[in-house]
């Protein structure tokens, strides 16, 4: 008896503990949102992740600020200068902007924010010295170029004390130079990179891990971090425009599993989550209509081929150029043979869009219409190829690929196709468009076999080339179609096809024709450094934006020729939002804004 | 204390250090020979950048120097390094904060555990083959058979969705009620069913029997005699198992969202960041060879039988 009595007792003890749980929900002017997991920085200029830009950008305030207007649609619009100006052209080419900042700005602890503490910041931001992933951003600044240059070893910088041209003329007038006009300066001005921290907060090198040290001028500051758990923000009194915000709490939980936030989300206790588990998108956009979003998100899927993987028959007689002229062609048939309507609705589920460009969609021109509409042939469609004519492109592709391999009209198959790897990183959803890809592939008698690699060792792996066919994605930095290009000459470290590298390098097959853009460039037959880095150099040098938009067309027309871009769908981001929610606005970089946020 | 038990001790940390010893150093070189590093991302940094970063943190020296540099730093200052990932970090704060909530978590499910455990299991030993022994040993099989993600899962749905009377968050308030019962449950069987098995043997020993005739009370019997003798099993049991659930808790860590080291662990060999590696490595080996060490002690108090050598 005794025995039982104790066992009951352990057994109410146990259901007491479960019962005095709960306690939730509801608290006036609070936001209990997710918009990632721990973030691995909050300091603006070493922060490279969009949940952290999310953070931070309720934290700080830039010159400029992604805003809502009344009609709902986003522009940039001043928020630390008083307002944005045009920039002056100098003689040498190079354009000089001077903002006034505006009158009664301070920090969270009271000090004045002045025009010297972003000169500071900014080339902190930029400097070898920080390393920060995101110094490039700054590489429209005059002077950048020179902080960057290394000597032979390409490791060693020659002029360590160099610095940008950005200068406080005084407290509240700061002038920048950029070494040409920018189509983008005033996008990168609202980028997180580019908001002010104070000399004296950052030589603290861990100020940004401790709310007690977290100095910062935005909307909010940081009451706590509770690491891996819970980011609280609170409304700033010191803000300049705090009359402004409505929002009191915003408490970022830190999750980085979908699953669990979405039981956050489903029992009320988050009211916005920034992932959501695959498997259930399906389900959850019919069960919640109005709080499962999806917004364009500027970025691209696609597949990518290693430029120098052999590809033709072991039969195959051609050498160099002809050799690479018909795998180009190749691998543009291959592109071809598969469904990116399919893989949008049957795998990604998430309303992807199929692509028929690498530039994603959601980059606009100067006269405000679609970059990726006006890319290509454009003959009756959008892009490269029609993504929609399936059968159609089907076809076309086998035609080619008769012209190289043997075709067996029996089984409808190509007999002599070598094996290709599709190399990707482990997750569930890449291996299922893996597996699609490669049973398109086999429909036609090609073996693709899969490999999965854990990130880092992937990323290692892709970037050394060490692949033939690999899984890729790409998202935007800002609205500038060269952050799709430029990461494509031979030196970038994100030229993951290798172009210009081994074999490829002494490849005299590409042409570059520029005199009827009034440029004096015309190459016939030149490599892709003679070719396509030019290109580039040139797109970052042009002033002109018409110019400079049509020579980026004419990169991209490079790129895709050589066939080694597949791209599959552009990208989307996905969320869930509680429908009590009014206020809440996001960009298309993905950043999240919850300041003007209220609960019905 | 004899001095052969002394000995024992003395022999027996000596041995601790050399293990650890020897994982800190296949850790840290396994760590560097796997492809990728700390500073790869999907937007790669430039050459120069990364090499930046790798004279800051002392990566470009050679290997063996860093490895010197490395013991050194935590033998003379215990200084981990700061973290490579989490910038601004250090390893030992990182690690400071994940182990507070695994500890706490892991501490509390043992102690259930065993409390339950060694209740359940000597109940079901009195009542062999009645009723309320089947219904234990059912029960045990199930959470011995049931992973703990599917445990925890069902958990989820039916106090945090369905009932809606717990957070599925772990770091909410009574956040770590359904990750304790979820980690609890199968070490509370495995310790129930040796609980079991350990007490019926000892009722079959003829010093009961021979404690009975002399018409000693049967509470005496039990609780004097027989849980006594029949708890030693559990003791050497469990000394790993707390080592185990305070380390191995990565599952209900992730699944229930509980900001505890597990995941530290996790990520930090994915992300390369090779000082949060070494760090996490140490601590759990430790941890482990700790407990290990002690259970083998406690064996020799509580079973006078046993010597040490």
């Amino acid at each position: 008896m005794k025995k039982i009595l104790a066992l009951m007792l352990a057994l109410a003890l146990c259901f007491s503990m479960v019962a005095c749980g709960g306690g939730k929900k509801g608290e006036e002017g609070t936001l209990s949102v997710c918009v990632g997991s721990e973030p691995d920085t909050l300091d603006p200029a070493l922060n490279s992740a969009v949940d952290g830009a999310t953070m931070v950008s309720h934290l700080f305030s830039g010159l400029a600020k992604w805003a809502q207007n009344e009609n709902g649609a986003l522009t940039i619009v001043a928020d630390a200068a008083q307002e944005l100006v045009e920039g002056v052209v100098n003689e040498d080419g190079t354009v000089t902007y001077t903002y006034t900042l505006r009158d009664g700005m301070k920090w969270s602890d009271g000090k004045d924010v002045t025009a010297a503490d972003f000169a500071f910041a900014w080339n902190r931001a930029a400097s070898p010295a920080l390393a920060a992933d995101y110094n490039y951003m700054f590489d429209v600044v005059k002077g950048y170029a020179e902080m960057w240059e290394t000597d032979e070893s390409g490791e060693t910088f020659v002029n360590p004390d160099a610095k940008l041209a950005v200068e406080a003329v005084d407290a509240k007038t700061l002038k920048v130079t950029l070494n040409n006009a920018v189509a983008y300066w005033n996008e990168l001005l609202a980028f997180p990179t580019y908001f002010p921290v104070r000399e004296d907060v950052v030589s603290n090198e861990a100020w940004a891990t401790d709310p007690a040290t977290y100095v910062c001028n935005g909307p909010y500051t940081m009451a706590s971090w509770e690491h891996d758990s819970l980011i609280t923000l609170k409304k700033n009194p010191n803000y300049v425009d705090a009359a402004t915000i409505k929002l009191e709490t915003l408490k970022c939980y830190l999750s980085d599993d979908a699953n669990n936030q979405l039981t956050n989300f489903q029992n009320g206790d988050w009211q916005m989550i920034d992932d959501v588990p695959t498997n259930e998108m399906a389900a959850l956009a019919s069960k919640y209509p109005t709080a499962y979003r999806v917004v364009g998100q500027i970025g691209t899927y696609y597949v990518n081929w290693n430029v120098n993987e052999e590809i033709l028959p072991a039969t195959n007689k051609l050498t160099g150029v002809a050799a690479e002229q018909a795998r180009a062609e190749i691998r543009a048939a291959l592109g071809l043979l598969f469904d990116r309507d399919y893989i949008c609705k049957e795998i990604g589920q998430a309303g992807q869009v199929p692509a028929s460009s690498f530039v994603a969609m959601g980059m606009t021109e100067p006269d405000g219409t679609e970059f990726y509409k006006n890319a290509g042939s454009n003959e009756g469609f959008v892009g490269y190829y029609d993504a929609t004519a399936i059968e159609a492109n089907f076809k076309s592709a086998v035609e080619t690929l008769k012209k190289y391999y043997t075709f067996d009209e029996a089984t409808q198959k190509f007999t002599d196709f070598p094996t290709i790897t599709y190399l990707y990183n482990t997750n569930d959803g890449h291996k299922a468009i893996g597996e699609y890809l490669a049973g398109a592939l086999s429909a036609v008698g090609i073996t693709m076999n899969l490999e999965n690699q854990e990130w880092n060792t992937f990323l290692n792996t892709r970037k050394n080339g060490e692949y033939s066919v690999a899984r890729n994605g790409w998202l935007a930095d800002y609205n500038d179609p060269i952050c799709f290009l430029d990461m494509w000459t031979t030196v970038s470290g994100n030229n993951d096809v290798q172009f210009g590298k081994g074999a490829h390098a002494a490849l005299k097959m590409y042409n570059l024709d520029l005199t009827a853009l009034g440029y004096d460039v015309k190459v016939e037959n030149g490599t892709w450094a003679e070719t396509y880095d030019v290109l580039i150099s040139k797109i970052k040098s042009e002033t002109d934006a018409a110019k400079r938009y049509a020579l980026m067309h004419v990169a991209e027309d490079i790129l895709m020729s050589t066939g080694c871009i597949v791209p599959l769908y552009y990208y989307t981001d996905v969320f869930m939002i509680s429908d009590s929610v009014d206020g809440f606005f996001c960009n298309p970089l993905g950043y999240k804004y919850f300041m003007f946020c209220t609960a019905k | 204390m004899n001095t052969k038990t002394l000995l024992y001790i003395l022999k027996r940390t000596l041995l601790a250090i050399l293990t650890v010893w020897i994982v800190i150093t296949i850790t840290f070189f396994v760590a560097r020979a796997v492809p990728g590093g700390p500073f790869a991302s999907e937007k790669a940094i430039t050459p120069a950048a990364k090499a930046a970063l790798e004279a800051k943190y002392g990566l470009d020296k050679p290997l063996m120097e860093q490895y010197g540099t490395y013991l050194k730093d935590i033998v003379t200052e215990f200084d981990f390094g700061p973290s490579l990932k989490n910038r601004g970090r250090d390893v030992i704060d990182v690690i400071g904060d994940g182990m507070k909530t695994s500890a706490r978590l892991g501490i509390t499910a043992a102690v259930i555990a065993l409390a339950l455990g060694v209740v359940l299991g000597a109940v079901a030993a009195l009542r062999r083959n009645k009723l309320i022994d089947r219904i234990v040993m059912v029960f045990t099989t199930a959470c011995i058979s049931m992973p703990s993600f599917i445990m925890g899962t069902l958990l989820l749905i039916l106090f945090a969705i369905t009932l809606r009377v717990l957070p599925a968050n772990g770091n909410a308030a009574g956040g770590l009620i359904l990750p304790v019962i979820t980690l609890s449950l199968s070490p509370m069987a495995n310790i129930t069913r040796l609980t079991r098995s350990s007490m019926l043997d000892v009722l079959g020993q003829d010093y009961i029997r021979t404690a009975k005739a002399k018409g000693v009370s049967a509470p005496k019997v039990i609780f004097g005699h027989a849980l006594k003798n029949a708890l030693i099993p559990v003791i050497t049991y469990f000394g790993p198992m707390l080592a185990y659930i305070v380390t191995g808790s990565l599952v209900v860590e992730q699944i229930f969202a509980v900001p505890g080291i597990g995941r530290t662990f996790v990520s930090s060999i994915t992300d390369r960041d090779y000082p949060m590696i070494m760090g996490t490595t140490i601590v759990l080996a430790s941890l482990i060879v700790i407990m290990n060490m002690v259970s083998d002690i406690l064996y020799k108090v509580v079973d006078p039988r046993i010597t040490l050598e």
